[in-house]
């Protein structure tokens, strides 16, 4: 294991090295860093085409000069690399390391975001294979799939940040909104049950005329511009999720499971005046959201020990997952509580969703809630546009997977000794069907840095993928290696991690 | 299972209720009050805060630089030169052969940022930045391979006729001494520059000091200065590190060192956020230039950077920009003219467009195995200058400008826009009118187009007499940046040139800069981008061993016109030479100009004061006239 | 949730289901039994006629053009506008250059008549969607091949060899095409864009031939004396040639979305020839003026690669009908018990 662990790497150095130079000289080849200045007017303009030419080593032949960029990288093992500096003077490894977190806030959301909703929603399909959720589950995913970025982003800006601050100036749902809406929810609730016709326009106007009343309501009490849950509101909520993944993991009839989980949405609610109130104060940090969360899983975890004897290992997955959301939805009431606030700050000016950048440049507070808002309304529409696309992946995939696995023999097996169709899925055959969807992620984790150069530069964010841009428009070889080198290393461990994981995953692949 | 989706949601809006109360509490007051902010978008990010390494000369860094410094003189929206009387006068003060002086005088009372006195010392820094003799002296390395000082301004006509730098006794003078006159000596004027707080930091300071240590600073930097004449000067190489690096920052906050902020603008770098904004705030100290509005004023700038294009004026309606300049399409220009609130206006740019035809090979060219050109426009023979002369009357220049400037903006305009006339003057500037009358542009803008590309097959037809429209006899290879307004250029010429026999061909790529010296094409259709208005600008394009001459013209009579325009001559002797050059140019059909590039700028109506101009930095040029 | 699985729908699927089993056992080939599956996949069969005839109408609007050697091709297309006339813009009431009979996805702005570019593009598409396919496919299918049946170091070598073309990104390959070559057109973009992106495929592929090869067919032909060229070609590569098209439909849906995406960001096709990402790049900015700019070319790159997908889905059912359902404990006993359905019912 270990040999075949040091083997591979000392192949990816390989690899690294000649994709690297093969790299190198094509983009040397592709263009001329200099364009510019041939057809400058500056009266010194041979002093800089001489001076351009030194810096950049153009009087050497692109070959060579790779080997002075890789002495440079060398340094990374005595411990002082040298990626050297771009054209625009600064270094190339101050602006990765400026860059890094751009990208990872940009596409990690949306990978996870895409993994989560795709994999539940390949599941659901799976299980209700060729019923009318699936087919237009599958319509959606494929036509998701087909959608080029560059173009829903345009439609994103347009409709989800222009028109939608347009229609927060009244905040008041028209009724035609009101009325699509509603029907647009009775769809969705309508394709999730099963049944004859009669039950379907059952449920479709049941949820129909709830989602409009709710909308109403919502009208009414100017939800829009002045959210929150309050205590009560976070209570239901956490208790409905918890209540959920309960029946989901272990059943409904599991009474002390149930039980724990009740404590874990009770200490929520006990929680929530005291951690708002913590949460207001004015040295409040991005680690002060962290310490509410670990206190209640702590709670989860003692409740899952206290409530149950036996198989302890579901229960306490349960409670914790409950109490993740439950942090989550702590958070999520006090991003409520901020939105007017936020709304009404001179610089947002009650128009809240961006078209671009990374953060309001008008912005003037240091409140971290406005700050942590402002941050991840940014996200929205990329995170959105990121994760149409990426979503269908994982659906199809999943789907695929589950599909497979639910026609092994050991599938057929459990369900002959009488396991419950639930436990037979969960316990049997997802975990199986996720060891394939492994490698995807691992390759997806790893594209995530180098990934978005097309949503990044729609949306005017300054990542990975805007420096490698930029640094193949603009001839600048420094740069363009820095960021290549970082990317295809992450490429070729995700390769080598994919491998190791599958094999840790499935008992059948041995690695040698 | 429905019955409790509904109490949730029920519960969920009644707690709704009871949060606002919450919420509104900790509310702050919205502030309608009059605004004070400009964001102003630039399309790249800052790199650095000194725009004067090559590295670091990029637009938003020069324009920062431009609100936060104030010098000698301006361009307004004209463009004119215009004196900055209230930082300080400068004249010739001798003008005889092989000896040229110009004096530079700094008016008393004048402050940087931290209160430091502004005198003459502060401008010996640009004699270090523009003279290689200086830097070679004073141990800073000769720039041709590297110097202490990574200046962008080496290798220019002062660095090679300067003679000699003086300081007057009250230090408020600095008298510069040229080898022979030098027709553009009034925007080689030196710039101040902070010396005091760059020798702070060659002592490690870290903190703004006490006026006493930064006039000390001041008076140690003279010391350097003139020991630099004479030899090594170790504390200017320290300096000279600094100067090109420790500007390049990208991050502005609490912890940055305030002496590199120090400056003399109306404005002063507050803070920066890496690639997404920097902050300006009101110097309160500013003296060094016109008086800042004072009514409704505007105390905070802020560059945001934004793409150009749809992002821009997606983000200029979403109200995240106030001001906008550049050169939008069509569409985007529509999308900015629907924005409400939005004041959007149209003007051109030094920046025009030009075709130029091949004589020869280039003289810049160093290969020695290179071909020789042998394409139909080859030598000064009669059939070539009649097939140049065919080519260029072929170019349907009004439907070009008709298309890309008047109905870029108005698709509708039905109205003939300007086409430009002359190699050497832009409509409007003084003597364009003298100029064009004589140049022999009539000929290319007599009678219609139709008419014209007649006169064209007439001439290609003397030489190939099958030739007729359509025929393709002589085809032609056009070089050119494959972007949509080239492309769209080549078509409408393809289109007109076909209808006299001639078939253009499109040998144009990305990479199209590098074939400038390639002979293998025949007409080259790129732009002149002038930095500054100067009666020597176009020496370079035409002269027949200029560096911009990439196509082999040789005309004695341009050259003896040209040379004659770098000495000191009235405005009347300036239009005649550009006269006598451009007849030349124009006669012997090497090349023909086309039009100048439109720029758009759209800013918030609650903004005024705002008045593009044509030369970098653009609308910014007079920022102290802004006001809400 | 597993109470509403009862489900009188399912049964039925479930009875239709059994039937087609029973069905598929009667006396049909391999490829009669694929082609029948595929044909009651209705949207992959909606698709492959939509792409068909997307293809036909694409190619017959703007001819086809072929610069070969001397004697260039040239067949006229009945679109009467080819992507460098220049005709007179025709203004509307509200617009310059809207749609009207005569440009009937209008004109851009200066005044080439929208239709033939969008098909100029579609057509691009086309084109490099299917030389990528043919060469991604080709390579992936025989480097995932060789190394899956040979396993050892001809397997440590070509994988290394994948992992090495997987981190050559696909946009330097347009930049160096669209900077260093030029005008040379699509075609040698999608060539060097075909050749670099068969690393998922052969992945697959090798995955397929490494199970495929210890199963007892294969030692059973092996027994029986055949070569290996024979084991892999008759034995191994049509069990996996479901894998093999299913992924290349994939490959030929994402082409699609690369050279389109490469255009939009400039490295893709150049200009003056056109791409459904250029056109959408030049002008997505007309958005709120001139819409019909911004969605003609979305919505064709949606539709090809949609219908590509479909047909993908179809070809995955009909090569690999073990993912079909799995009829459960509860509706098999309630099929047994049930009565026979109510034809009122539905």
């Amino acid at each position: 294991m270990f040999s075949y662990i040091a083997r591979r790497i000392g192949t990816a150095l390989l690899i690294l090295f000649g994709s690297s130079f093969i790299v190198y000289n094509l983009e040397a080849l592709s263009g001329d860093p200099i364009a510019e200045l041939r057809t400058s007017a500056a009266r010194n303009r041979d002093f800089l085409i001489a001076y351009y030419t030194r810096q950049l080593e153009l009087d050497v032949p692109p070959p060579l000069r790779y080997f002075h960029w890789l002495q440079g990288i060398a340094g990374i093992f005595t411990g002082h690399p040298n990626f050297g500096k771009a054209r625009d003077g600064l270094s190339v490894y101050g602006e990765i390391a400026a860059a890094i977190p751009v990208t990872v806030r940009l596409v990690l959301g949306a990978t996870i975001l895409a993994i989560l909703l795709g994999i539940t929603v390949g599941v659901i399909t799976a299980i209700r294979q060729y019923s009318r959720l699936d087919y237009s589950m599958t319509f959606i995913s494929f036509l998701m799939f087909s959608l080029p970025i560059f173009w829903v982003a345009v439609l994103l800006k347009q409709y989800m940040a222009i028109e939608f601050n347009n229609f927060l100036a009244s905040g008041q749902i028209g009724i035609e909104w009101l009325l699509i809406s509603s029907a647009v929810v009775g769809v969705i609730v309508a394709g999730l049950v099963s049944g004859d016709r009669r039950r379907v326009i059952t449920v479709f106007s049941g949820s129909f005329i709830a989602a409009a009343l709710m909308l109403l309501i919502v009208n009414w009490t100017n939800w829009i511009l002045n959210p929150g849950m309050g205590v009560l509101g976070v209570g239901v909520v956490v208790g409905g999720i918890g209540v959920g993944i309960s029946t989901i993991v272990v059943g409904f009839e599991n009474k002390r499971v149930l039980w724990a989980t009740l404590t874990v949405v009770a200490a929520t609610i006990a929680a929530y005046f005291p951690v708002n109130y913590w949460w207001s104060s004015s040295d409040m940090n991005a680690l002060n959201l962290l310490w509410p969360v670990l206190a209640l899983v702590a709670v989860a975890v003692a409740a899952a020990f206290a409530f149950t004897r036996v198989d302890r290992g579901p229960a306490i997955r349960v409670t914790v997952i409950t109490s993740v959301f439950a942090g989550l939805f702590l958070i999520i009431d006090r991003l409520f509580q901020t939105w007017s606030i936020y709304l009404n700050t001179d610089g947002i000016n009650m128009r809240p969703i961006p078209t671009f950048g990374e953060a309001n440049v008008r912005l003037s507070s240091d409140n971290f809630w406005i700050l942590f808002e402002d941050g991840l309304l940014h996200v929205v529409l990329p995170t959105i546009a990121l994760t149409l696309i990426s979503f269908a992946g994982y659906v199809r995939y999943s789907r695929a997977s589950l599909l497979e696995v639910m026609n092994m023999d050991y599938i057929r097996t459990a369900r002959a000794k009488g396991l419950s169709e639930r436990t037979v899925i969960v316990r049997h055959a997802l975990r199986n069907a996720m060891i394939p969807l492994t490698t995807l992620m691992a390759f997806d984790f790893a594209g995530i840095l180098g990934g978005a150069i097309i949503t990044e530069s729609v949306f005017g964010w300054h990542g990975m993928g805007t420096l490698f841009r930029n640094a193949i428009s603009s001839q600048d070889l420094n740069l363009l290696m820095g960021v290549f080198a970082i990317t295809s290393f992450l490429a070729v461990m995700a390769n080598l991690v994919a491998d190791l994981m599958y094999s840790a995953l499935d008992p059948r692949i041995r690695v040698r | 299972m429905k019955a409790k989706r509904t109490l949730r949601a029920v519960a969920v809006i009644a707690a709704g209720l009871l949060s606002t109360s919450t919420a509104v509490s900790v509310a702050t007051s919205a502030s309608a009050a009059a605004r004070s902010t400009v964001i102003v978008n630039e399309t790249s990010a800052m790199t650095s805060l000194n725009s004067g390494t090559p590295d670091t000369n990029l637009v938003t860094n020069s324009d920062i630089g431009y609100l936060t410094g104030a010098g000698f003189w301006y361009y307004d929206n004209k463009p004119n030169l215009i004196r900055n009387t209230t930082f300080g006068t400068y004249k010739i003060t001798k003008n005889v052969a092989n000896d040229f002086e110009v004096s530079y005088t700094v008016n008393k009372g004048l402050v940087w940022s931290d209160g430091t006195p502004i005198t003459g010392v502060d401008l010996l820094l640009s004699h270090i930045l523009g003279s290689s003799d200086y830097s070679k002296k004073a141990g800073l390395g000769d720039p041709n391979d590297g110097a202490a000082f990574n200046s962008g301004g080496y290798g220019s006509p002062y660095d090679s006729h300067i003679k000699g730098v003086s300081l007057s006794d009250d230090k408020y003078t600095v008298t510069l001494k040229y080898d022979s006159f030098q027709p553009d000596w009034a925007i080689f004027g030196p710039g101040p520059a902070p010396v005091h707080a760059l020798e702070l930091m060659v002592d490690g300071k870290t903190k703004l000091q006490s006026a006493a240590v930064n006039l000390a600073a001041k008076a140690q930097f003279l010391t350097d200065f003139n020991a630099g004449l004479n030899g090594s000067v170790k504390r200017l190489k320290t300096m000279g590190d600094i100067w090109s690096n420790d500007y390049n920052i990208q991050t502005i906050d609490s912890k940055t060192n305030p002496l590199l902020l120090v400056s003399n603008g109306g404005f002063i770098v507050q803070s920066a956020v890496a690639n997404q904004s920097v902050t300006l705030v009101r110097n309160p100290k500013y003296n060094s230039g016109p008086k800042l509005y004072s009514a409704n004023p505007i105390n905070k700038v802020i560059f945001s950077f934004v793409t150009d294009g749809s992002p821009a004026a997606q983000a200029l309606g979403n109200g995240e920009i106030d001001v906008y300049d550049g050169q939008p399409d069509t569409a985007t220009f529509q999308q900015l003219k629907g924005l409400s609130g939005v004041t959007v206006s149209t003007d051109t740019t030094m920046t025009y467009e030009h075709i130029d035809l091949r004589v020869g090979n280039s003289a810049q060219s160093t290969d020695p195995n290179e071909p020789a050109y042998d394409g139909p426009f080859k030598g000064n023979g009669q059939k070539a200058r009649d097939l140049r002369k065919a080519f260029l009357l072929a170019v349907p220049r009004q439907a070009i400008v008709n298309k890309f400037v008047a109905q870029a903006y108005d698709p509708a305009n039905q109205a003939d826009a300007t086409v430009m006339n002359s190699h050497f003057l832009l409509p409007g500037q003084a003597g364009y009118s003298t100029v064009t009358a004589a140049n022999g542009s009539f000929t290319y803008r007599n009678g219609t187009q139709a008419q014209r590309t007649a006169q064209a097959l007439a001439l290609v037809k003397k030489w190939y007499p099958s030739a007729s429209a359509g025929s393709k006899t002589v085809p032609i290879k056009m070089l050119f940046k494959n972007n949509s307004r080239r492309i769209g250029e080549n078509l409408l010429i393809g289109n007109e040139a076909a209808k006299a026999g001639f078939d253009v061909s499109n040998v144009g790529n990305a990479a199209w800069s590098k074939k400038l010296d390639d002979p293998s094409y025949d007409v080259a259709m790129f732009a002149w981008a002038p930095s500054a208005v100067s009666q020597t600008g176009s020496n370079a394009n035409y002269q027949s061993d200029g560096s911009n001459n990439h196509y082999g013209w040789n005309d004695a009579d341009v050259d003896a016109a040209t040379h004659a325009l770098e000495g000191l001559l009235s405005p009347a002797q300036v239009t005649a030479k550009y006269l006598a050059a451009d007849k030349q140019v124009i006669g012997n059909a090497w090349s023909l100009p086309l039009y100048q590039w439109p720029q758009v700028s759209a800013y918030s109506s609650d903004l005024k004061g705002i008045k593009p101009g044509p030369l970098v930095p653009n609308l910014l040029w007079n920022y102290w006239e802004w006001h809400f | 949730m597993s109470e509403n699985n009862q489900n009188p729908n399912a049964v039925d699927a479930a009875d239709e289901e059994r039937d087609l089993i029973a069905k598929e056992t009667v006396g049909l080939s391999q490829g009669q039994l694929i082609r029948k599956r595929f044909l009651n996949h209705k949207p992959a069969v909606f698709s492959l006629f939509f792409l068909i005839f997307v293809t036909l109408f694409v190619y017959s609007a703007s001819g086809i053009h072929l610069n070969w050697g001397a004697t260039p091709i040239t067949v006229q297309g009945w679109w009467p506008y080819t992507i460098t006339d220049i005709p007179e813009t025709v203004f509307c009431d509200t617009s310059v250059g809207c749609p009207t009979w005569q440009h009937p996805f209008g004109q851009d702005p200066l005044g080439r008549d929208y239709f033939a570019l969008v098909m100029r593009g579609a057509e691009q598409s086309i084109v490099v969607m299917l030389i990528i396919g043919f060469f991604g496919g080709f390579i992936g299918t025989v480097v995932g091949a060789i190394s899956g049946y040979f396993r050892g170091w001809v397997d440590a070598v070509l994988m290394r060899f994948t992992d090495f073309i997987i981190t050559i990104p696909a946009i330097i390959i347009g930049a160096v095409i669209g900077f260093r070559v030029g005008n040379l057109g699509v075609v040698p973009l999608a060539i060097y864009l075909g050749l670099f992106s068969w690393t998922g495929l052969s992945r697959l592929v090798r995955g397929e031939f490494l199970s495929l090869r210890e199963r007892e067919f294969v030692d059973a032909a092996r027994v029986a004396g055949a070569s290996n060229r024979r084991i892999i070609f008759k034995h191994i590569l049509p069990n996996a040639m479901g894998v093999i098209i299913v992924s290349v439909t994939l490959m030929l849906s994402g082409a699609i979305l690369l050279e389109t995406g490469l255009s939009y960001i400039g490295f893709g096709v150049q200009a003056p020839d056109v791409s459904l990402g250029s056109l959408i790049s030049d002008y997505q900015d007309s958005f709120t003026v001139s819409p019909w700019l911004f969605y003609w070319p979305g919505v064709l790159i949606i539709l090809i690669a949609l219908s590509v997908n479909f047909i993908g889905d179809g070809l995955r059912d009909a090569f690999d009908p073990r993912q079909r359902r799995q009829i459960s404990r509860k509706e098999l006993l309630k099929a047994t018990f049930k009565k026979p359905a109510d034809p009122t019912q539905n």
